[in-house]
């Protein structure tokens, strides 16, 4: 099995209803295309590091996919995101090889190890959230998003 | 007659990341990566961070990708 990180950064200016809309679209073109999406965490409106787009903020979400190999959507989910100029930034990453590397590195703290993604994650989530004031926002999508 | 030598005290450094145990570097850890970007927001080198070459391969990864999801800048000025 395989497992995937997508974030993507939204244009601020959409609202969040709309924002939690396009999650759920994307959310159905994965699953759809036979993978589960296994956790999904709104960070919020975060300040950017840079300007993208003459904009110093975006909101940002974070989807975790589990996807058998072979098949599978994310190339159109990012097809489809690049052709969404409300879409300032997506990333994905596959993260199930090199997690397996880093519980294999320190057998006796493996479970700490596999659970690392999720444990610094959603610190550094909240404290990104945090910091420039939006700390409830993060909370209500994150609960939501395990099914 | 011998000069005293001065004698240099240097401590020695250890990577972070094998101190803590931290084998998967996450991009979204923005806490720990900032760490590793000091001012000019380039990446601190090993030299002078102490990182171990396996780790610094990883963060070196990390903080690029959060570069790009502008978590991190790439410059300042």
């Amino acid at each position: 099995m395989r497992t995937y990180e997508l974030v993507f950064v939204v244009d601020p200016r959409v609202s969040d209803e709309d924002v939690v809309a396009m999650t759920q679209e994307y959310k159905q073109m994965i699953t759809a295309g036979g993978s589960q999406v296994s956790k999904e965490e709104s960070w919020g409106r975060r300040k950017l590091a840079y300007p993208i787009a003459k904009l110093n903020e975006g909101k940002y979400v974070l989807l975790g996919i589990e996807s058998e190999g072979g098949k599978s959507s994310l190339p159109a989910v990012e097809h489809r995101m690049r052709q969404n100029d409300k879409i300032l930034r997506y990333l994905t990453v596959r993260t199930d090889e090199d997690l397996k590397r880093a519980a294999s590195r320190h057998p006796k703290t493996a479970g700490r190890a596999g659970e690392s993604p999720a444990g610094p994650a959603d610190a550094a989530a909240a404290a990104g959230t945090g910091s420039p004031g939006g700390p409830a926002a993060a909370a209500p999508s994150a609960a939501a998003g395990e099914v | 007659m011998a000069r005293p030598r001065k004698v240099f005290y240097r401590r020695r450094k250890v990577c972070k990341f094998c101190a803590d145990k931290i084998d998967y570097v996450d991009f979204k850890d923005v806490k720990l990566l900032q760490q590793f970007i000091p001012e000019r927001s380039k990446i601190l080198p090993r030299r002078i961070s102490g990182t171990c070459a396996r780790h610094q391969r990883l963060l070196q990864q990390a903080i690029k990708r959060a570069r790009h999801l502008a978590l991190i800048p790439f410059t300042t000025d």
